[in-house]
C-alpha cells in the first residue's frame, strides 16, 4: 500500500524514510538500478537512467576541467560489484557526457590518456579517473554515489526468478485464495468463501458453491482475511477474519459455520509456528503472538516472516511504526532502508539457503512490486529481480507448505482485484 | 479474550517449551570461555598495542555514545541522536535515558562529558541537560565515528575502579592472568544470552590452540599464518583484511636521494610471495595504509614488486647506504617478514641488516585499523605510526590526497593487510562479527557441542 490517499488505512502502513541529500540517495539509486535492470531486460540499448548519468556527468566535468577540450583515450575497468552490462552502460554514458563537455574520445594519438576505474568502498560506488598527460604523474579525480546497502558482492546473487501466475480476478476484494486438491479453488472475499471447480472441457473455473460469511459487526476498513486449508477429518478449511472464525465441514457439499472469535491467526505452521492475534477492529496484528518471538511482546505489525538460521529462527515483522524489525528472541533490531512495504512472507525453495522472504515494495515511481530476499545477517539481500504488479498489493500470504505464496493486487483503473500465485525458480 | 483463546494460548505455550527444548530458539545461560594474549580494563589503552581482541573485550564492559554498523555508518549507542552545526565544529549528542553504571549510579551527561574530556584533553566537552556538547577547534565531520572508538567508551572512574554501562560487569580481574565478566540483567540493550565470560590472559597462539582443542576455550585468537591449519572441528571466523603491516622508518628522509632509496626498497618487496608463501594468504598485499574494501582506491598505490626499477633507482645513487631493520622479538610474524624483506632488498642492491635492538633505521610494524570509518581509521593508523595526516575535506578524494601525502613522505611503506581470525568452539552459536573483526558477544549463545 503506497499511502493513505489511495487507500483507507487506520495507520500509515510504511513510511518512506527520509534519505540523505548530500550524496545520491540509496532509494533513488535503488530505483535507478531497478530501472536499469528492467530496461536491460526490455531493451538493452536504452539509457542507464538519470542517476548514472548524474555521476557520469560529474566525473566527465572533473576530467574535462583537467584535459580541456581535446582528444583523449578512454579506458573503463571494473573493480566493483557492477555487472558487465551495467559497466558497459556506464562507459557509454560517460563517453556521452565527455562529448557533451567538449572532450573528444578517440583511439587515435591523443593528448591525454584517461583510465576510469569503477570501484567501491563500504558504503558507496567510487568512480576514479586517472588522467595521464605526457610523462607527468597522473592526476586523480573521484566521484561517489551511494550504493544500495545490499548490492556489494551481490551482483551474482540475483539468481532466482519469481514466477507470477494469475489465479483469479474479480471486482470484489479478494482476501485470500487456497487450493483444495488440483481441481478446486477457494476464494475468500468479505462476503463469501466461494468454491470453484476446474472444468477441463471448458478450461475454466466454475462456481461450485458459495458459502456466506456470517458476522454481526461491520468489517473494518482495509479488511484482511486468511484462508487456511486444513483438510483433516473434521473440516476442509478455516477462514480467519477480524473477530470472526469460519470453519467448513469435511464433505461435499460443504457447509460453513462462522462465530465471533479472537483466536490467533496461524501465520505459519510446522516447522516455524507462529500464531498471531489480529485486532478485531483494525487491519493489523496486535503484537501478541504464540510462541513468543521476543522476550517482551512484539510491536503491532502487519506481516511477519521467519528467517531460519543454523539452530534457531529469527523473525522479520513489518511494524505499524513503518519499520521492518528483526527479532532474534531477545532483541528488536530495526532494519534500515529496506524499501519494503507492509506485506512479507517466507517461502521455502530449493534455491540459495532454501528460505527466501518475499516482500512488497513501499511504493515508488515504478509502482508496487514484490521481490525475493535472503537475510544472511541483518541486511536483507535481494536474490531476484522485482516482479511488478499493476496495482497496490492488498494481500500476501504463504501457502501451508511454504512453497508458494498468494499475492493480491488492486488495479484501481480496472476496478478489479487479481490474485496471483508466486513461486520461486532457481538460477533463471 | 474468550476462554477458548486462553486455553489455546496456554496449550501453545506448552508447545513453546517443547520447541525450545529442541534448540530452535536461542538459549540463555552458560559460560563462554575465552583465551587471548592481552586485555586491559582501561579504554585509554585500547588499540595499539593491545589489538582488536582487547578492544572487543573492552566493549563488553563499556558502551560508546555511538556505534558503527557493518558499513561504518554511525548508529545510536548511549547517544540516541546527534547534530552538528554547519561548520561541523559544534556537536550535540542527546543521551539515552534510563541507563545505569554497574553499581547503580545513573548515566548522566556530566559523567559522559567528564569521560570524554579525560580521553581527549584537547576537546571542549560540556553537558547540557540530557545532552553532551563538543566544541572543537577544527571541523570534525567524522566525530560520531571517533566516538565509536573503544578509547572513547564512557567510563566512570571511582576509587581506582573504572565502571561502565556495558552488557557485562567485571567480577574478577587479575591483570595478565584472568578476567571474569558477568552478564547484566539490567543492561539497556537487553541481557546477553550467556551468563558470564571467563577470559584467560597471556596465552600464546599455541596455548590458545591447545585450549580450543581440549575444549577449555570456546573463543580464541588465531595467528594469521595458522588460520588454515585449524582443525575442521573448529569453525574459523576471519575478518576482512584489517591489520596493516608496514615498514616504518625512524625519521623522515634527510635528502631526495634517501627518499629515492626508500622508493627502491618499496619496489623491491615481493608482497605477493610473502602473502602466498609465508602467510598462507592470510592477508592481501597492499601499497596503501587503508585496505581497498574500505576506500575503493587501494589500486592507485602499486603493490607489485618491480625489481628492475628498484635496481635502476638504486644504481642512480652513488653513496653507500646500509639500513638496520628491526622487528618485535615477541612476534614471530614480524621476524619472518623482516627476514624476507632483507632478502628482497639485497636483490635490488640495497644493504640491510636485521636487528632487534631498540634503535634501528626502520622496523616491521603491525597496526590494527580501529574504525570502519575510513577517515577515522586513517587518522588513527597515522597517529599509531607517529605520522601526521591532514584531510582537507570529507570526500574520498580528500581521503586519497591525505593518504597520498603520508605515503609520499616515505616514512612508511605499506606491505599488506592481515585478516583477524578467531577459532570457535563447536557450542558457539550466532557468532556475528563485523568486517573489522569486532564481536557481537551479547547476541552469541551456547548450544550443545555438535557431534
Amino acid at each position: 500500500m503506497k499511502d493513505s490517499r489511495s487507500h483507507a488505512v487506520y495507520n500509515a502502513r510504511i513510511l518512506i524514510p527520509a534519505m540523505p541529500t548530500r550524496r545520491l540517495s540509496p532509494s533513488r539509486f535503488a530505483g535507478c538500478l531497478l530501472f536499469l535492470a528492467m530496461a536491460s531486460l526490455a531493451a538493452p540499448a536504452q539509457s542507464a537512467g538519470p542517476l548514472a548519468g548524474e555521476a557520469a556527468q560529474q566525473l566527465a566535468a572533473k576530467i574535462a576541467a583537467i584535459t580541456g577540450r581535446m582528444g583523449i583515450s578512454l579506458e573503463v575497468s571494473n573493480r566493483s560489484s557492477l555487472s558487465s552490462p551495467q559497466v558497459e552502460e556506464v562507459r557509454r554514458t560517460l563517453q556521452n557526457a565527455l562529448a557533451a563537455a567538449g572532450v573528444r574520445v578517440s583511439s587515435e594519438p591523443v593528448s591525454a590518456r584517461v583510465g576510469v576505474t569503477l570501484s567501491e568502498d563500504l558504503q558507496s560506488y567510487v568512480w576514479i579517473g586517472e588522467i595521464q598527460r605526457g610523462d607527468d604523474a597522473p592526476t586523480v579525480v573521484m566521484v561517489t554515489q551511494a550504493r544500495p546497502p545490499d548490492s556489494r558482492g551481490k551482483s551474482d546473487a540475483i539468481a532466482l526468478t519469481i514466477r507470477k501466475t494469475s489465479l483469479w480476478s474479480q471486482s470484489t476484494r479478494i482476501l485470500d485464495v487456497a487450493f483444495w486438491g488440483s481441481a478446486r479453488m477457494l476464494v475468500l472475499d468479505p462476503a463469501n468463501v466461494t468454491v470453484y471447480q476446474f472444468q477441463e472441457r471448458e478450461n475454466r473455473w466454475q462456481v461450485e458453491q458459495t458459502l456466506p460469511i456470517a458476522h454481526a459487526r461491520p468489517w473494518p476498513r482495509d479488511l484482511r482475511g486468511r484462508l487456511l486449508l486444513r483438510n483433516d477429518q473434521d473440516h476442509v478449511f478455516d477462514a480467519y477474519l477480524p473477530g470472526v472464525l469460519c470453519r467448513s465441514s469435511q464433505n461435499m457439499p460443504l457447509s460453513m459455520s462462522c462465530a465471533e472469535s479472537d483466536d490467533p491467526w496461524p501465520l505459519y505452521t510446522d516447522p516455524y509456528y507462529l500464531n498471531a492475534f489480529f485486532s478485531t477492529a483494525r487491519n493489523f496484528f496486535t503484537g501478541a503472538v504464540s510462541p513468543p518471538i521476543l522476550k517482551n511482546s512484539a510491536v503491532p505489525f502487519f506481516s511477519a516472516a521467519p528467517v531460519p538460521r543454523d539452530d534457531t529462527v529469527h523473525w522479520l515483522i513489518a511494524g505499524l511504526d513503518g519499520q521492518v524489525h528483526l527479532l532474534d528472541g531477545r532483541r528488536d533490531t530495526l532494519i534500515a532502508r529496506t524499501g519494503w512495504g507492509s506485506d512479507m512472507v517466507s517461502v521455502h525453495s530449493n534455491c540459495g539457503s532454501g528460505w527466501q522472504v518475499l516482500a512488497s515494495s513501499n511504493g515508488g515511481p515504478t509502482g508496487d512490486f514484490i521481490r525475493a530476499y535472503e537475510v544472511p545477517d541483518r541486511e536483507p539481500a535481494p536474490v531476484s529481480l522485482p516482479v511488478v504488479f499493476s496495482g497496490e498489493i492488498t494481500a500476501l500470504w504463504t501457502s501451508r507448505e511454504y512453497n508458494t505464496a498468494v499475492a493480491v493486487s488492486h488495479d484501481v483503473e480496472k476496478e478489479t482485484y487479481e490474485a496471483f500465485r508466486l513461486t520461486l525458480a532457481c538460477g533463471q | 479474550m474468550r476462554p477458548f483463546g486462553l486455553r489455546w494460548l496456554a496449550a501453545s505455550s506448552l508447545l513453546l517449551v517443547t520447541v525450545a527444548g529442541a534448540a530452535t530458539r536461542p538459549r540463555y545461560g552458560g559460560v563462554l570461555h575465552v583465551a587471548v594474549r592481552v586485555a586491559t580494563l582501561d579504554p585509554l589503552e585500547a588499540g595499539q598495542p593491545s589489538g582488536p581482541a582487547a578492544s572487543n573485550l573492552l566493549l563488553l564492559v563499556y558502551d560508546t555514545l555511538v556505534t558503527l554498523d557493518d558499513r561504518g555508518v554511525p548508529q545510536p549507542g548511549l547517544a540516541l541522536s546527534w547534530q552538528a552545526d554547519a561548520s561541523k565544529q559544534r556537536w550535540q549528542f542527546v543521551l539515552r535515558r534510563g541507563v545505569a553504571f554497574r553499581e547503580g549510579a545513573p548515566f548522566t551527561a556530566d559523567l559522559a562529558a567528564a569521560s570524554l574530556r579525560a580521553a581527549n584533553p584537547n576537546w571542549k566537552v560540556t553537558s547540557n541537560g540530557s545532552a553532551v556538547v563538543l566544541q572543537l577547534d577544527s571541523p570534525e565531520p567524522h566525530l560520531p565515528a571517533q566516538l565509536a572508538l573503544a578509547r572513547n567508551a564512557i567510563v566512570k572512574r571511582e576509587s581506582g575502579k573504572i565502571l561502565g554501562t556495558g552488557p557485562f560487569v567485571v567480577t574478577q580481574w587479575q591483570a595478565g592472568k584472568n578476567l571474569t565478566l558477568t552478564a547484566r540483567d539490567d543492561y539497556w540493550g537487553g541481557r546477553p544470552f550467556v551468563d558470564s565470560i571467563e577470559v584467560e590472559l597471556g596465552k600464546s597462539f599455541r596455548e590458545q590452540r591447545m585450549a580450543l582443542d581440549l575444549k577449555k576455550s570456546q573463543l580464541i585468537e588465531l595467528a594469521p599464518e595458522q588460520t588454515r591449519q585449524v582443525s575442521d572441528d573448529h569453525p574459523v571466523e576471519a575478518s576482512a583484511p584489517v591489520e596493516l603491516v608496514a615498514l616504518l622508518f625512524r625519521r623522515d628522509p634527510q635528502s631526495p636521494v634517501e627518499a629515492q632509496l626508500r622508493h627502491a626498497l618499496a619496489l623491491s618487496i615481493d608482497r605477493n610471495t610473502i602473502n602466498r608463501v609465508l602467510l598462507q594468504e592470510a592477508g592481501e598485499p597492499s601499497g596503501s595504509l587503508l585496505p581497498n574494501w574500505m576506500t575503493g582506491y587501494d589500486f592507485l598505490f602499486p603493490a607489485d614488486a618491480d625489481v628492475a626499477r628498484a635496481r635502476q633507482l638504486r644504481s642512480e645513487v652513488l653513496q653507500p647506504i646500509s639500513w638496520t631493520l628491526g622487528y618485535d622479538a615477541n612476534d614471530p610474524l614480524t621476524r619472518i617478514l623482516a627476514e624476507r624483506i632483507t632478502l628482497n632488498a639485497r636483490d635490488a642492491g640495497l644493504s640491510m641488516q636485521l636487528s632487534n635492538a631498540p634503535a634501528v633505521d626502520l622496523r616491521v610494524v603491525r597496526v590494527p585499523l580501529e574504525s570502519l570509518d575510513a577517515h577515522t581509521a586513517l587518522a588513527r593508523v597515522s597517529a599509531a605510526l607517529g605520522l601526521s595526516v591532514k584531510t582537507s575535506g570529507d570526500s574520498p578524494e580528500d581521503l586519497y590526497r591525505a593518504e597520498s601525502a603520508v605515503l609520499q613522505s616515505w616514512r612508511v611503506v605499506p606491505l599488506l593487510h592481515l585478516r583477524v581470525a578467531y577459532g570457535l568452539g563447536a557450542s558457539v552459536r550466532n557468532w556475528n562479527d563485523k568486517p573489522d573483526g569486532s564481536w557481537d558477544i551479547p547476541d552469541l549463545w551456547l548450544g550443545a557441542d555438535k557431534p
